[in-house]
């Protein structure tokens, strides 16, 4: 049986090194503007650096994947097709897209180059794989994390392209691509710019011991003294409904799957993700390894060891989210 | 071609007969063109409606109006899957695709393209026209500018781009349940808690602020969207079809004021006001001006 | 690469290390401060212009940034830090109550670790050992544009600085490191400040030779 491949974030050159020295089999990253989903100040990869850490990749076996995975803005396409014309160029392994208008252009301009279906294309079931598939003959498709395992196992049953999910990371509870919740806060989106809850738009108030987290004026959650603090991404915080102050939509929580190593490899899953372009090198470094050691035990037949990530994620707790029905 | 007046489908989970009531009346009174109907929130309400659907739907028919049947936002489980099948398989009546997966199943077949189809530019335009889209509703999030763009490009390929003028925006679709999980239930035991909330479950911030709205796996809009007053310049941009989504209050009334905007015996602005004071919550129309969604600035009328 | 995954009690010879930094970045945060904005600020400068050399393309960045202020306060030290980004860019020792865009603050040890990488600022901040205020936006640019360097902050002056140039990187974290570090600051520092450093340097180092 083939081997899972692991895939791992890098927002910068060093988190490129750091990935692929801690095992990655490839490393996917962004070019340094709103042509992918984390367009973060001081984050991502000039021209320059792409050719750069291809050569550093390539040179030890790994592979470079671009994200060129938010929706190209009406009247302005040159940006996203220039980026997909410069990953060609620069020898990405692959493009992963999620606008049918880019792909349409992808697969004509570039017919040699392997596209991926981003998970902001949110493809969910096989008829939507298939038309990816036959239209733009896309090679792979990371699945939106709002299917369980035996949904992904039907579904990889009736599909011949390869599929990528998530194992661990920041976890949208939403289905992602199909999100305004940020914009309707900030003005700012993840399809249009390529954020979620920009950094721009957040504001931290100390009041008393409490710390207040807010999103271009809106009170997204209210840290007690000693809680376990969390970014203000929208979906995470904590709002009332029935006078009542809960997380309705998601805890301040990471999504880990792996102790669903066994049941994903079964499913048919070709890649399992880790999610986090716009963390630092230290936390992709210790990731990284940790799911090497993690698939080089499984793929032996040995014990997954057990991993403490829990310093790495946040609010400290872990998920297997939507993978398992009862998180519904 | 004249502007046309869409209704949106009920995105509520109304009871069976005030849903039947809501059509009945629609198909009377309404001036709207065209009319949406399908749960396209969660598979699990669509029985509730099947009784009256033959009803609902000879009725506008007889009407003269225009019907599209609607297909689900989100079909990832097997039986959203095989509903979605069943639903497409049907070719009494045009189908208004909400997923991929629809819009694969409709090629050949002449169709609408629902605003949950990622819609923003103009060479995704051409390839849906190029697949037989009749018309194409655009995202809720988009701003003036791009809508400029999409309706000029829609008319060089010869099919209609839609604007939502009024109703909760929709702004997230999951497949959690957020209704259930409000009232400590799992969406597979979920007791139908989302038929409390006629108008969706208000959510506040901490500090009490009016800010979402929750509709079962749906989040949508505290504010309504209101474009009432940006009506002039829509038509001006060549936006063919203008959607109105269904909220809790007189919908005759809100569908009356539209028209008579778009055939010019009102002025946009004052029926903004007007909706203003009469819907239960405040008007935002933040997107179509580039700012925050839930912003509204009866001024900006007039920024680029 | 630190592993809080992987953390023991134990110090370790990088624990003790940093400990030592830790300690020489206080002592010179109150140096600089003692010595005003005229002598503390050329040293600065110097400081600025060798990890210049060292990552161009994180100074560069940092040069593009609109400007602003970014206070640096390390709570368990005399004075903090004023980061001024943009066309203008500069460090000066400042009051911890200064006028800035935004804040960090957080304890010396931790903020260093911050600088070179070494640690997820993510993380740090969801365990609430690091405070922010104001410019969210710029923080994460400046996080984001140091993140993005293998700096080791007291190797890079010392490298850049003397004969030590080879010896260091291969030595770092060694037990004798510290006083070579030391020296490196020797040759650094304009000459009243290496009065001052040859006092710290009695105070700092001398537990470690005994040991």
């Amino acid at each position: 049986m083939e081997p899972f491949e692991l895939i791992c974030p890098a927002g910068n050159p060093a988190a490129l090194r750091a990935a692929v020295d801690a095992g990655a089999d490839a490393v996917y990253l962004g070019f340094r503007d709103e042509t992918n989903a984390r367009n973060f100040p001081g984050l991502n990869f000039s021209r320059e650096d792409v050719a750069e850490a291809v050569a550093y990749a390539h040179a030890r076996k790994v592979q470079v994947f671009v994200a060129i995975n938010t929706y190209p803005q009406a009247g302005n396409l040159a940006p996203w097709q220039r980026a997909v014309d410069d990953a060609a160029r620069l020898k990405a392994d692959a493009v992963i897209l999620a606008d049918v208008g880019l792909l349409d252009y992808a697969a004509r301009r570039h017919p040699d180059l392997r596209l991926h279906l981003s998970v902001q294309a949110s493809a969910a079931n096989v008829e939507a794989i298939r038309l990816y598939r036959d239209a733009f003959g896309v090679r792979r498709v990371v699945l939106p994390r709002v299917l369980t395992v035996p949904d992904i196992a039907r579904l990889n049953a009736e599909i011949d392209i390869e599929t990528e999910v998530f194992v661990f990371g920041g976890l949208c509870p939403m289905a992602e691509g199909r999100c305004s919740l940020s914009s309707y806060a900030t003005g700012l989106s993840p399809n249009k710019q390529g954020v979620c809850s920009p950094a721009s738009h957040v504001r931290y108030e100390p009041r008393g011991g409490d710390l207040a987290s807010r999103l271009g004026g809106f009170t997204i959650n209210i840290f007690g003294e000693g809680e376990q603090a969390g970014y203000p991404t929208l979906c995470k915080g904590r709002f009332v409904s029935h006078d009542t102050p809960a997380y309705l939509f998601e805890e301040p929580t990471s999504l880990n799957a792996m102790e669903l190593l066994p049941e994903l490899k079964a499913a048919g899953v070709r890649a399992l993700k880790i999610e986090g372009r716009q963390r630092g090198k230290a936390y992709i470094a210790t990731v990284v390894a940790a799911y090497r050691r993690a698939l080089d035990a499984f793929a032996k037949g040995q014990a997954v060891p057990k991993l403490d990530l829990d310093a790495m994620v946040e609010g400290g707790t872990q998920t297997t989210g939507a993978y398992k029905r009862a998180w519904r | 071609m004249k502007p046309r007046l869409t209704l949106g489908p009920v995105l509520f989970n109304w009871p069976a007969d005030r849903w039947r009531d809501f059509y009945f009346r629609m198909a009377d009174e309404a001036p709207v063109d065209t009319v949406v109907v399908g749960e396209i929130v969660c598979f699990k309400r669509v029985p509730f409606f099947a009784d009256a659907m033959d009803d609902v739907l000879t009725r506008l028919t007889s009407a003269g109006k225009e019907v599209w049947l609607a297909s689900p936002i989100l079909v990832g489980s097997e039986r959203e899957r095989a509903a979605m099948r069943d639903l497409v398989r049907c070719d009494i009546l045009p189908m208004e695709a909400n997923d991929m997966g629809a819009l694969a199943l409709l090629e050949g077949r002449r169709h609408a393209v629902g605003p949950f189809i990622n819609s923003y530019n103009e060479a995704t335009l051409a390839w849906l026209a190029a697949r037989g889209a009749m018309s194409v509703s655009l995202p809720a999030e988009l701003p003036a500018a791009s809508v400029a763009v999409l309706a000029k490009a829609a008319a060089d390929l010869g099919l209609d781009v839609e604007v939502q003028v009024f109703g909760r925006a929709p702004l997230a679709i999951s497949a959690r349940c957020y209704h259930a999980r409000a009232h400590g239930l799992h969406k597979d035991g979920c007791q139908f808690v989302c038929g409390n909330d006629a108008d969706g479950m208000p959510v506040r911030t901490l500090d009490g602020q009016p800010f979402l709205t929750v509709n079962g796996t749906q989040t949508m809009s505290h504010g309504y969207l209101g474009l009432a007053a940006e009506m002039g310049r829509l038509m001006e941009m060549g936006v063919g079809r203008f959607r109105l989504s269904p909220q809790n209050m007189d919908m005759v009334a809100v569908a009356t004021a539209f028209r008579a905007v778009l055939d010019g015996d009102r002025d946009g602005a004052e029926v903004a006001a007007e909706l203003s004071r009469t819907a239960p919550a405040p008007l935002e129309n933040g997107f179509f001006h580039n700012m925050a969604g839930a912003s509204y600035g009866a001024e900006l009328g007039t920024d680029a | 690469m630190r592993d809080p995954g992987m953390q023991t009690d134990e110090p370790t010879d990088d624990d003790r290390a940093r400990a030592v930094e830790v300690n020489l970045t206080r002592a010179g945060l109150r140096l600089a401060r003692q010595l005003g904005d005229g002598l503390g600020g050329l040293l600065f400068d110097r400081l600025f212009r060798i990890l210049a050399d060292r990552h161009p393309r994180a100074f560069a960045a940092l040069v593009e940034l609109p400007d602003a202020r970014l206070l640096i306060d390390p709570v368990d030290a005399p004075a903090a830090l004023l980061l001024r980004v943009g066309p203008q860019l500069a460090l000066r020792v400042s009051e911890r109550d200064a006028q800035a865009d935004a804040t960090v603050r957080g304890p010396c040890g931790r903020l260093l670790d911050l600088l070179e990488g070494r640690i997820d600022g993510d993380a740090l901040f969801f365990r609430r050992e690091l405070t922010i205020e104001g410019d969210t936006a710029l923080i994460l640019a400046l996080r984001n544009t140091l993140d993005g360097e293998e700096m080791d902050l007291f190797a890079d002056v010392a490298t850049a600085a003397g004969p030590l140039r080879h010896a260091l990187p291969v030595a770092r974290r060694n037990a004798g490191r510290v006083l070579r570090l030391l020296d490196t600051a020797h040759r650094l520092a304009p000459p009243p400040l290496r009065w001052g450093l040859a006092a710290l340097e009695r105070r700092v180092a001398g537990p470690r030779r005994e040991a």
